[in-house]
């Protein structure tokens, strides 16, 4: 397992250093000056130029991305084209309100979609379990934007019980909108996933042995479908989960959550290229990270696949 | 296993509901909303509209624009100006800045000197190049310019040549007046952390979601009305109409298509012109439209009045001129052009364009304008001319603009200073082709001699004699399909009194409002 998770992170370097450079690339070849978007409406050239020279774009190309490595390599993202700020400083600011975010929604999304998909998978009510997939098939296909400012219709402005948008300085009256709206599409994929999966485990030939060794129905369903059905659903989650990470830019924009997503989609507006690297290098490496720990809990989920991690 | 499931997502979703109940107490600040976030809260530094309209809340002016648009003393209780229009005297009494020191003409020297310091790199040095010496101390070749303190409270500043508006220009937000030792010793961070003497203060700016303001306790223009002002920011217009309906707004923007739902509502909607023109610039350095009879023949081939109505629900003047009716001296006059889809196929057959043409029209991503774009592209139809839309997003739209790579482009232009020569001169001298405005690339030698003579005129009436006479050389030119000048409508919360719109942007700093 520990030379496992040495050489998975030691992949971390080339991959890295892919995003980097490709990022780098495509900030320059897509049309638009960054120094446009820092002088307003009017300007002259002088100034275009004096800003170009402060801010090192007047360089060539390879010196700018051998100096840009070096500095990544020594944790300097820079600072915003735009605002001036430490790239680094604003990430450390936007972070911990992504991740509430994101931790919120995969909480609500697995504890809403395993008991949704173990209800319809153990087929004891079978109307319940069918009304709920009909759920989870308009949960997969609704669109965020319209879910959103449907909750903000009947939350905040019928029921009045929950602000309609802000971060309200982290308080959880704040997230439970945003959170929910979030977690709506993965909830319903981990509800159909697990159904299927407790299905498919429900005619597995252990089940059957369980079963005609006497075993409960609840030890049945817990120790040993459950446990099956669970191994896509960490799949799942993890994916997500890493993706949410790197923020979602409807729902913040929605609910004016100060997350990384805007973050990043300002960022290219504006072309502030210091941000959009920093940013984009800081998303890949937690993807990596997520993945990761994905791998490394089917091994206690599943003991036959720690046994392949092993004997690599 | 399954009952546990159960019961955690239960007992999830009614704690959820339990920390939701609660709040509900009435704010006694001010409660605002921006759709875009400020980028630099340094006056030299802010460009963008949401930067400008918070700085000019920190930071006071030598005088300031009132909401009508007319000038006030801000810093500078009086003042008095040459007769030969040049010099400029200001007495400067009473200021605070926010960290309690006084503000003294040396500040007022050394914060103007600073926004056109080439070290400073500021995108708005512009704004005080009538200054003497200006242009020579921002290109490097020489260490200072004609903005000097007498004494502790008197400036007197020099211009090149003589500037009628060179008042409105002191009272743009990139005139702002910063604390030298602030400005100094922060460097860069100036711009998150600001010390003006403005009638609010900076207490917290939570990036993407809220900036809050306090009153200047050492200002006596805050002295009555509302301790403090807390400015929201929600990209989302449904969003920011949902935080108005429940309550946590106290001014709210209605989008044109909203208008209709609001009137019914029974709720104050304040209705204003806006300083602001929009229009599709023609590429005159490019045939067909270096030829002005194609230019007008465009003009003739669309119903604006039309699209005014339907796409726009009546919320906007059509622009029979280039100048807004506010900074007129003289009504609108009427249409030069009136729609006449059989007049523009003759004009474009007298033209040497019997069949018509192929033409791309670019526009920033946004909604809204594709929507007025697609009926331009109809109207053009019938004329025989093939219209592609091309969209980009800003900063690439900007740059393939100011290259003078598309044939045309839909734009709008806002004043920064309430005066006629702030459209037409950006707008329409050759002078400022390009990135200084005049993005169509007009050139006519009359407009740029009759301009120049204009800005030195300081009787207003005979000011405005000349800009209509180069007004009237434009809009017959037809450098650009004029469309119309917006209707900003506004409503606002039940509590809030006093409040109007301003004219400029940065005119309306609050103090004179309150909360019932």
């Amino acid at each position: 397992m520990g030379r496992f998770i040495a050489r998975r992170l030691l992949l971390l370097i080339p991959i890295l250093f892919g995003v980097v450079t490709v990022t780098f690339i495509i900030m320059y070849v897509i049309p638009g000056d960054p120094v446009l978007s820092l002088v307003g409406e009017r300007y002259d050239e002088e100034t275009l130029d004096r800003l170009r020279g402060e801010l090192g774009l007047d360089r060539p190309l390879a010196l700018r991305y051998i100096d840009y490595l070096g500095r990544v390599a020594r944790f300097d993202f820079g600072r915003s084209f735009v605002t001036g700020r430490p790239v680094l400083d604003t990430i450390q600011e936007r972070f911990p309100r992504t991740l509430a975010l994101a931790g919120a929604a995969m909480l609500i999304a697995v504890a809403g979609g395993l008991a949704a998909g173990a209800v319809a998978g153990s087929g004891r009510v079978p109307w319940v379990g069918k009304g709920l997939m009909a759920l989870t098939l308009v949960g997969v296909s609704i669109p965020v934007f319209w879910l959103g400012l449907l909750l903000i219709h009947l939350f905040a402005i019928k029921l009045e019980i929950l602000p309609p948008s802000g971060y309200g300085g982290g308080s959880i009256r704040y997230l439970i909108l945003p959170a929910l709206t979030l977690s709506f599409a993965s909830m319903a994929t981990v509800a159909r996933v697990t159904r299927a999966g407790f299905l498919e485990a429900g005619s597995e030939d252990f089940v059957r042995t369980a079963r005609a060794k006497g075993l409960g129905e609840r030890a049945v369903m817990g120790k040993h479908v459950f446990r099956n059905a669970l191994i896509p659903v960490v799949t799942i989650v993890g994916t997500d989960f890493g993706s949410y990470l790197g923020g979602s830019v409807l729902t913040e924009s929605i609910f004016g959550w100060p997350g990384l997503g805007r973050l990043i989609v300002q960022s290219i507006l504006r072309r502030d290229f210091p941000v959009i690297q920093g940013a984009v290098l800081f998303m890949a490496i937690l993807f990596v990270l997520v993945n990761l720990i994905v791998d490394i809990s089917y091994g206690f989920i599943d003991p036959r696949i720690r046994g392949e991690g092993a004997k690599e | 296993m399954i009952r546990r499931l159960l019961s955690i997502a239960v007992s999830l979703i009614s704690a959820l509901l339990i920390v939701s109940c609660g709040g509900g107490e009435v704010s006694p600040v001010l409660r605002l909303a921006l759709q875009t976030e400020p980028t630099n809260l340094d006056p030299a530094l802010a460009v963008d509209y949401s930067s400008g309209w918070v700085s000019s809340l920190i930071h006071s002016n030598v005088v300031r624009f009132e909401p009508d648009g007319s000038i006030a003393p801000d810093l500078a209780r009086s003042w008095s100006v040459s007769a030969d229009g040049l010099e400029y005297v200001f007495h400067v009494t009473g200021g605070m800045f926010s960290d309690g020191r006084p503000v003294t003409a040396i500040d007022v020297e050394r914060s103007l000197t600073r926004l056109v310091d080439p070290s400073t790199a500021s995108p708005r040095w512009w704004v005080l190049e009538p200054v003497a010496g200006a242009s020579d101390f921002h290109a490097g070749r020489s260490g200072g310019c004609s903005i000097k303190a007498r004494d502790d409270s008197t400036l007197v500043i020099r211009l090149g040549s003589p500037a009628s508006h060179f008042l409105s220009l002191l009272a743009m937000p990139a005139a702002g007046i910063v604390s030298p030792a602030a400005a100094d010793s922060l460097g860069r961070d100036y711009g998150r952390t600001p010390t003006g003497s403005g009638p609010w203060r900076l207490v917290s700016w939570t990036s993407g979601d809220e900036i809050v303001l306090e009153r200047n306790p050492f200002s006596c223009e805050a002295a009555a009305g509302i301790p403090g002002i807390n400015i929201r920011l929600i990209p989302e217009s449904m969003t920011r109409i949902a935080e108005f309906e429940v309550g946590n707004l106290d001014i709210l923007e209605i989008p044109p298509a909203e208008l209709e739902l609001w009137r019914s509502a029974g709720v104050r909607l304040l209705r204003s012109q806006e300083l602001r023109i929009v229009y599709i610039g023609l590429n005159t350095e490019k045939a067909p439209f270096d030829d002005p009879r194609v230019r007008r023949a465009l003009n003739m081939a669309v119903d604006i009045d039309l699209v005014i109505g339907r796409l726009l629900f009546g919320a906007a003047e059509r622009a029979t001129g280039v100048v807004p009716a506010g900074l007129r001296g003289s009504p609108l006059p009427g249409p030069l052009y009136r729609y006449d889809p059989e007049g523009a196929v003759r004009l474009l057959e007298e033209a040497g364009y019997p069949d018509g043409f192929t033409m791309e029209i670019w526009q920033r991503e946004n909604p809204e304008s594709g929507r007025i774009l697609e009926s331009m592209q109809g109207f053009l139809a019938r004329a025989g001319i093939e219209v592609k839309l091309v969209t980009r997003e800003w900063s690439a739209f900007k740059q393939a603009v100011d290259m003078g790579t598309p044939d045309a482009f839909y734009l709008d232009w806002f004043a920064d200073y309430p005066e006629a020569g702030n459209f037409l001169v950006p707008l329409f001298h050759s002078e400022s082709r390009g990135g200084g405005g005049n993005r169509a690339g007009f050139s006519d030698a009359a407009v740029d001699s009759i301009l120049d003579a204009a800005s030195a005129v300081s009787d207003p009436a005979a000011r405005w004699e000349l800009y209509a006479e180069a007004e009237g050389r434009v809009l017959e030119a037809a450098p650009w399909i004029f469309l119309w000048f917006p209707v900003r409508y506004e409503v606002v919360s039940h509590r809030l009194e006093g409040y109007e719109i301003p004219v400029i942007f940065n005119g309306q700093r609050f103090t004179g409002v309150s909360l019932r």
